[in-house]
């Protein structure tokens, strides 16, 4: 498992603390009662401190599964 | 704090520990500054387990009359802004800025305000509330440029310390200082527009985490510290007063000496509110006795007990006097200017808080003095309060008089004692004096007022408060116990005695009293064993002839079998109010 996955891991279970590792991964806001917006945008703000990066609200209703996310993070860890 | 160490924080509760809910009334988003005041209160009270309920959003004086009208919650933590007083000085208002709009908002604010503050009075007694002002900056909705002030924003600015200023002598609730968040958190920093007009929560991350900390220290606040001992030379005044004589040590500006003034006039203000001051000083005792002679000292001797001054160790000295105090080693500060000395204090006394007097180093005097307000200040000054000093040295002499020790027959029948029992007490001093009595402790149980209350209002309460005067005086509001009567015995749940009342057999008259009030055959205490509760352990152990275990049980023939002696004269106070 790469790092960025498994950060973001570490970030999905302090928003979402009852989620198993595997759920993680397949979590999204359709598929996880617990992701409502308020839950969105802490876990925008917990992905903030874990890599470093400024989340833009704007992207809030895209970043909406783990893997989304993921893809999102790739991109601009390598940008970087 | 981070968003994540805070969510950490908030799951690390213990999942069986008593709850401790929290009403937020904000009238934003309360996202972040929700999360920050969980974590920062299960901090302070790491043995509940902390949830935050938000109010209605865009309702701040819905909540309040809601929580006026309901069960109360724990807690009740209110982040008023400017928006909730009018939504037009919010940023998520479409509403006009213009000039006649001025004169309408600020006649609505004050209304709003009205309406708070009368919600906020008629909250039931119980819930501690903490409430911040507006701390964010107004949009520029005035006709002035905003290096001026506008006379719209002054007339809102004076509505709102009227409406605080009001409340705050109501002793209802505890108002955040909005000067001390202004340090912890600039003005300019903690807008984020963004994020308001996406998510509803005007806060940056940096004043969320901030405020809420104010907040949660204002629901939970630390229990402040019970005395000072203070060192002489070079920190009480300016100079050695074994080389320069009586007359030449100073405290005064035209020395250059002022910040020890400063420091005599705080030492002055906390003993006056309560915290006991001493000294301790190498030194020789008949050169310090001539210098506290000096009547323009700031710091009265009558405010000093006990001095020590020889030329031993100064942890000695500080064993000596928390001993006089009866009080441990962590509820007192040490104040030296050698850094030798107060690390010689420190090894022999863990847990007392050392603090170095920064002689010719202003900015970290003046840190000193805000520190040392900030560990024995109080919300509220008793009269047992101000008795406390005085007390503890008549319970100096009367020890002394009593050869120490357990008293002499002769000697308690001779002393004129006076008990009081008052059965239906509640001044904030019952449940100050449960919440920071260690010794003679039943259980070691801390209460939140809403608990207390609660306590007090079961079926069958009994509760008693005890006060004590001898012929060396006073000693004001000494003890207290809490229980419900059953149809055949007394449970005991909370029964706290000071240490300055030991010795007296006060404890014993109590007990004959709740045996004689309720008219029990027994009393169960919910009694555990602590690190501190000795002297109430040895005293039960004394009256059933054995160790005494959880949930101890004292039958009327076993106390009537070892009860000694008591020779007070025993007063009552609202016995019938409290039992109908």
């Amino acid at each position: 498992m790469d790092d960025t996955r498994e950060r973001l891991m570490n970030c999905f279970q302090v928003v979402f603390p009852d989620l198993s590792t595997e759920a993680v991964q397949t979590a999204s806001s359709a598929t996880l009662e617990s992701w409502d917006s308020v839950a969105a945008i802490t876990l925008m703000n917990v992905v903030e401190e874990e890599f470093g990066l400024s989340m833009d609200l704007d992207n809030l209703a895209e970043l909406d599964s783990f893997e989304h996310l993921y893809s999102h993070l790739q991109k601009r860890l390598q940008a970087v | 704090m981070t968003i994540t160490e805070a969510l950490k924080i908030t799951q690390s509760a213990p999942r069986d520990a008593r709850p401790f809910t929290v009403t937020l009334a904000c009238g934003f988003t309360p996202l972040h500054l929700q999360t920050f005041l969980a974590a920062r209160l299960q901090q302070a009270l790491p043995d509940r387990r902390v949830t935050i309920a938000p109010g209605l959003f865009g309702d701040l004086a819905g909540t309040l009359e809601a929580a006026a009208a309901s069960a109360p919650a724990d807690a009740l933590a209110i982040a008023l802004e400017w928006s909730d007083l009018d939504p037009r000085l919010g940023y998520r208002s479409a509403g006009d800025w213009g000039p006649a709009a001025a004169h309408d908002i600020v006649a609505g604010a004050r209304l709003m305000l009205d309406r708070v503050a009368a919600a906020l009075v008629r909250i039931p007694a119980g819930p501690r509330i903490a409430l911040s002002l507006p701390c964010l900056p107004l949009p520029p909705l005035f006709h002035t440029p905003g290096w001026l002030a506008s006379g719209h924003q002054m007339l809102l600015e004076t509505d709102l310390l009227h409406f605080a200023a009001g409340l705050g002598q109501t002793g209802r609730l505890a108002i955040v200082n909005p000067q001390r968040l202004a340090e912890d958190s600039p003005a300019a920093e903690r807008l984020d527009l963004k994020s308001d007009l996406y998510t509803g929560l005007p806060y940056t991350m940096r004043h969320a985490d901030r405020l809420a900390a104010q907040l949660a220290r204002a629901l939970a606040p630390p229990a402040p510290k019970k005395g000072i001992i203070s060192d002489l030379d070079d920190t009480l005044w300016n100079g050695i007063v074994g080389e320069v004589g009586p007359e030449a040590i100073t405290w005064d500006l035209t020395s250059h000496a002022q910040l020890h003034g400063l420091y005599q006039k705080l030492l002055a203000s906390l003993a006056r509110s309560g915290t006991l001051i001493a000294a301790a000083s190498k030194n020789d005792p008949a050169v310090v006795a001539k210098a506290f002679e000096r009547n323009d000292l700031l710091l009265r001797p009558e405010h000093v007990f006990p001095v020590e001054v020889h030329w031993k160790a100064k942890s000695g000295s500080v064993a000596r006097i928390l001993e006089a105090w009866n009080i441990a080693a962590d509820s007192v500060i040490f104040v030296d200017d050698s850094p030798m000395e107060l690390a010689e204090v420190a090894a022999a006394h863990p847990g007392i808080e050392c603090v170095l007097f920064p002689k010719d180093d202003y900015p970290a005097g003046l840190a000193m003095m805000r520190r040392l307000r900030d560990l024995c200040g109080r919300e509220q000054v008793s009269k047992d309060d101000a008795l406390r000093l005085e007390s503890i040295r008549r319970s100096a002499a009367f020890h002394e008089q009593a050869s120490g020790g357990a008293a002499p027959e002769s000697f308690l029948q001779q002393i004129g004692a006076t008990i009081t029992f008052d059965f239906a007490a509640t001044e904030p001093r019952v449940l100050e004096l449960v919440n920071k009595t260690n010794q003679f402790n039943l259980n070691g149980r801390r209460y939140t007022e809403a608990d207390w209350r609660k306590l007090l209002s079961a079926p069958g309460a009994v509760w008693v408060a005890v006060s004590y005067e001898d012929r060396f005086g006073p000693l004001g509001t000494i003890a207290v116990v809490a229980g419900r009567l059953h149809s055949d015995h007394l449970a005991v749940e909370s029964w706290v005695m000071s240490c300055r009342a030991f010795a007296r057999r006060i404890e014993h008259q109590t007990l004959r009293m709740l045996f004689e009030a309720t008219a029990a055959d027994a009393i169960d205490f919910s009694f555990t064993p602590t690190a501190k509760n000795g002297p109430l352990r040895e005293f039960f152990a004394g009256l059933s002839g054995e160790e005494p275990q959880t949930g101890f049980r004292l039958t009327r023939s076993q106390f009537e079998a070892n009860c000694p002696t008591l020779y007070h004269e025993v007063r009552e106070l609202r016995r019938a109010e409290a039992h109908g």
